[in-house]
């Protein structure tokens, strides 16, 4: 993707950049393709060829700061551009704590941007013919596939993609580093009508960075089942329930906690876990790791955006907040410890064979939850507000389908209510959180 | 036409009719969208406006129609030679003829609904750095509690050529100037965040002193309140919405179910009510292009049809989709300007412009609260989301109150109000006579991003579903 001339392109932008005036510089190229055949009821509907290309540029000049980018990657555009970008920083305001990371702290291990094995050689191989074959294999409409006797299909929407990606950064201090990966990805959605013209969509996807790990063949059912088990929905009483929550969706609650464990949530006073760090604040069950080095899979990664080498660590480990994730710039202006800038494979540790039916029988009763309708949670105070949608059960077995519900609560309390996490884990999702149990959650409808 | 397709895009008319005459060998329709933005962006932190920066984005999608059926590619480089690829690219929609082409749209009188009368390209960052530092100030001058506050100012000019096979050139020149304070007071141990914007399709003239004391004064406004708020007890009651921002409630609901697209494949709740009733007579619903100065408001969509005002509902009926030119040929319909893209790089769709609801005649918002036992006032709804089929509804009240025997009581917020689309609509009992139009950044997420905007007037609707303790 990355060719020696655009690499001997970007090492002369620093040199621009430095005549032009500035102290550092950091380079950020990026390029990518994306082929895509979308198909609508079993017929191929759109087919879309990408090609993407991008250098950000980010200068220090004279104790000042500022980010650029272009795509238009020709010689003398990028001259021009940067020295109009050297200019521009100069009118901002200094800032003392706008600086590289320190050439230690940096990534010296991404050489050839495939350490991490996430880069399938078998995606140079497929061909316009391979790509709508898979489209409209995985496709249920016209398939003669089985569907339940109530359910008539209105829809299906379908979207097959395959894509390579190439980041190479280097800086003015020596930093060079390179990430390669590939994706093969499916996503469909489904329109379901019951026999009294009620309308139900679901989804589902999967993903895979090599073309061997990767069977969209069985999407189009799943999400076929998942609208047909909504039929018939309507709330449920009001109250405090036990909850199971779908590993499709139990990331939903992972992401307000690695806000507001990110040092630009905590300097602004906007994170309700200000000073949490060596407090035990979450229940015992309650692990969660940062996994950056998994061979083969998409989302690893050896270096953030600043170049600043990842490693695995805990997050929170036995309901303990271990670490905050804090830039160079937010190091300098909180004082507290450089990381990399934020969790790049967050994994929930469970127990080994569970799974949500297996943590609905250990709750008895509950309400199972498998999406999310809008809500909101306030980073300062850890309140939230959710919409759900989902099934009620009641000895470990589904009761019946509920909707236009909501969960209310405050996250400290909901993580410290954790019973029990699955280990069934997506490995296509961009984090690894495996379907949970919590307790005493109020649920509204 | 002359200076952007030679001057900006180095593309002579000649080249232009080469590279659509490639793309129909791949279908029997194919568009060109040439786009060259230049955004910038200024941010004030801790005091002091320490980055800031310019982005620069240029190519050109390429798009073959085969009957309903996409071709799309796209290119970052625009020689002619790199065109035709992305022509050939999109022309592998090749297949069966489709069951129906796409026609022409209608030319319309509507004047530009936008300018530049200060140009972008002219600012001063000095002088803009100034002012982000005085729109702090004014927030700080205005209350007692301390604050952590940031404030972006961006900027974009885009540089816009469409060309068709039906030897259509458009052009236009779409400035859009953005302003977003995010404001964090403490009192007493507990925090309290403002998010407040505002964004126009115009100039440099829109930083003005009359604009800081709009957004700090918004930024403070019932600042006790909020501290004091608390949840409500949940359950099914009537709401009470503000005119202006809960005119999101209309965009998610209601106006996503009315993009034609949903309704061409039968996903949209709506998609067999042409025609019918679905509120009350006297409700009407907008989708407006023709704005001057907002944020939704285009001379033209990204597909070269001229912007316009289109009625979704009319005195309670459903009148209209809102279309691109696939859905506008699918339904024998002319196309209604809603065909919009986030850039060159996505094929475009159905999406909405500025979308309202008509002022009503069921007398003021205290009228509507006074009608009201016990119920809920929402000032500011935050995110929302829909389910298009279900047309089931979430959204997240920042802030509002208790309505108690006809007034307003106790504080409330972080609370979420669901519901039904169809059924919300069918529920509105009182509309009152206050449009306002919201000038926020209202940015729709439908597969792309796109601006938009939203207004409404105080509206209360029966039977909402509010979350609480």
């Amino acid at each position: 993707m990355i060719t020696e001339t655009e690499k001997t392109l970007a090492a002369e932008c620093l040199e621009y950049a430095r005549k032009a005036g500035a102290q550092d510089c950091r380079i950020t190229l990026t390029k990518s393709t994306e082929d895509l055949i979308a198909t609508l009821d079993g017929e191929v509907d759109r087919v879309t060829r990408c090609a993407d290309r991008s250098m950000n540029i980010a200068l220090f000049v004279e104790g000042r700061y500022g980010a650029f980018s272009i795509n238009k990657l020709e010689r003398d555009t990028l001259r021009d551009f940067i020295s109009r970008a050297v200019d521009t920083v100069r009118m901002l305001a200094p800032d003392e704590y706008r600086v590289l990371p320190a050439p230690e702290r940096c990534c010296h291990t991404a050489l050839t941007g495939r350490e991490l094995d996430s880069y399938d050689e078998a995606y140079q191989e497929v061909s316009p013919e391979d790509r709508r074959r898979r489209a409209l294999e995985a496709a249920v409409f016209g398939s003669g596939a089985p569907l339940p006797r109530n359910l008539e299909l209105i829809s299906e929407e379908g979207e097959y993609s395959d894509s390579e990606y190439d980041v190479y950064v280097i800086d003015s201090q020596g930093l060079e580093c390179r990430h390669r990966e590939t994706s093969f990805d499916y996503g469909v959605e489904v329109t379901v009508q019951d026999p009294k013209g009620n309308k139900y969509s679901d989804y589902w996807w999967t993903a895979s960075s090599f073309l061997r790990g990767f069977d969209p063949s069985d999407c189009g059912m799943t999400a076929v089942r998942r609208a047909h088990a909504q039929f018939g929905a309507r709330p449920a009483r009001s109250g405090k329930y036990n909850m199971v929550i779908g590993v499709e969706v139990a990331s939903r609650l992972v992401s307000p906690l690695l806000n507001a464990l990110n040092a630009y949530s905590l300097q602004q006073g906007n994170s309700f876990l200000v000073g949490s760090v060596g407090k035990k604040l979450f229940s015992d069950k309650f692990t969660l790791l940062d996994e950056p080095h998994i061979k083969g899979e998409s989302g690893s990664k050896l270096f953030d955006s600043e170049g600043v080498a990842t490693e695995p660590s805990a997050i929170i480990a036995g309901g303990e907040v271990k670490r905050y994730f804090v830039n160079t710039y937010m190091a300098g202006k909180t004082g507290l410890q450089p990381t990399i800038e934020d969790a790049v494979r967050p994994y929930l540790p469970g127990t080994p064979g569970l799974d949500r039916n297996g943590l609905m029988q250990m709750c008895g009763n509950g309400i199972l939850v498998t999406d999310f309708n809008g809500g909101n949670c306030n980073p300062a105070t850890g309140d939230f507000s959710y919409g759900i949608s989902g099934q009620l059960f009641q000895n470990g077995e589904i009761v019946r389908p509920v909707n236009e519900m909501l969960i209310t609560g405050n996250f400290l309390p909901l993580w410290k209510n954790l019973i029990g996490a699955g280990s069934d884990v997506r490995r296509c999702a961009g984090k690894l959180i495996p379907s949970l149990a919590f307790c005493e959650v109020d649920f509204s409808g | 036409m002359k200076n952007n397709s030679e001057e900006v895009f180095g593309v002579t008319p000649e080249q232009l009719r080469t590279i659509v005459a490639e793309g129909l060998k791949g279908g029997d329709w194919c568009d060109l969208y040439f786009e060259q933005t230049v955004y910038n962006d200024m941010l004030l932190r801790d005091s002091s406006v320490a980055s800031g920066g310019f982005h620069l984005d240029y190519g050109c999608g390429v798009r073959v129609l085969n009957g309903e059926k996409t071709g799309y590619a796209y290119s970052e480089s625009t020689d002619i030679q790199s065109l035709l690829d992305a022509a050939r690219a999109a022309g592998a929609v090749a297949g069966k003829p489709g069951s129906f082409k796409v026609g022409p749209s209608i030319p319309t009188a509507t004047p530009p609904p936008y300018a530049m009368r200060q140009d972008w390209a002219d600012a001063d960052k000095k002088r803009l750095s100034e002012w982000l530092l005085k729109l702090e100030t004014a927030i700080r001058s205005r209350c007692i509690y301390p604050s952590k506050i940031i404030a972006l100012l961006s900027w974009s000019t885009s540089n816009i050529l469409m060309y068709n096979s039906l030897d259509e050139t458009t052009g236009d020149t779409r400035p859009l100037g953005s302003v977003s304070v995010t404001a964090i007071f403490s009192k007493d141990g507990r925090t309290e965040q403002r998010n407040v914007s505002r964004s126009y399709r115009c100039g440099l003239e829109m930083i003005t002193d009359s604009l800081i004391d709009e957004l700090a004064s918004e930024a403070v406004k019932d600042l006790d309140d909020s501290f004091a708020a608390s949840r409500p007890k949940g359950g099914r009651m009537p709401v009470v919405m503000a005119a202006g921002a809960s005119g999101i409630l209309l965009h998610e609901a209601m106006g996503h179910a009315f993009e034609a697209d949903f309704n061409r494949k039968g996903q949209s709740i709506f998609s067999d009510r042409m025609g019918q009733r679905v509120c009350k007579s006297g409700i009407s619903i907008i989708d407006d292009a023709t704005i001057p100065g907002s944020r939704g408001s285009l001379l033209y969509d990204d597909e070269g049809v001229p912007g316009q005002k289109t009625y979704m509902v009319h005195d309670g009926i459903l009148t209209s989709y809102l279309h691109d030119r696939i859905c506008a040929a699918y339904y024998g319909v002319v196309p209604t300007g809603n065909g919009r893209r986030e850039s060159f790089r996505y094929n475009p769709i159905p999406r909405m412009r500025t979308t309202y609801m008509e002022s009503g005649s069921d007398g003021t918002l205290q009228d509507l609260i006074g009608s009201v036992r016990k119920g809920i006032y929402v000032d500011k709804f935050a995110n929302g989301e829909v389910k298009i089929g279900e047309g089931d509804f979430t959204f997240y009240v920042n802030r509002g109150y208790l309505i108690e025997n006809g007034r307003l009581t106790r504080p409330v917020k972080d609370v979420n109000i669901i519901g039904n689309g169809p059924r919300a609509l069918a529920d509105i009992e009182a509309v009152a006579g206050d449009l306002k139009i919201d000038d926020g950044t209202w940015t729709c997420g439908k597969e792309q991003s796109v601006a938009v905007s939203c207004g409404i007037p105080s509206v209360l609707i029966n039977n909402l579903t509010v979350g609480g303790e």
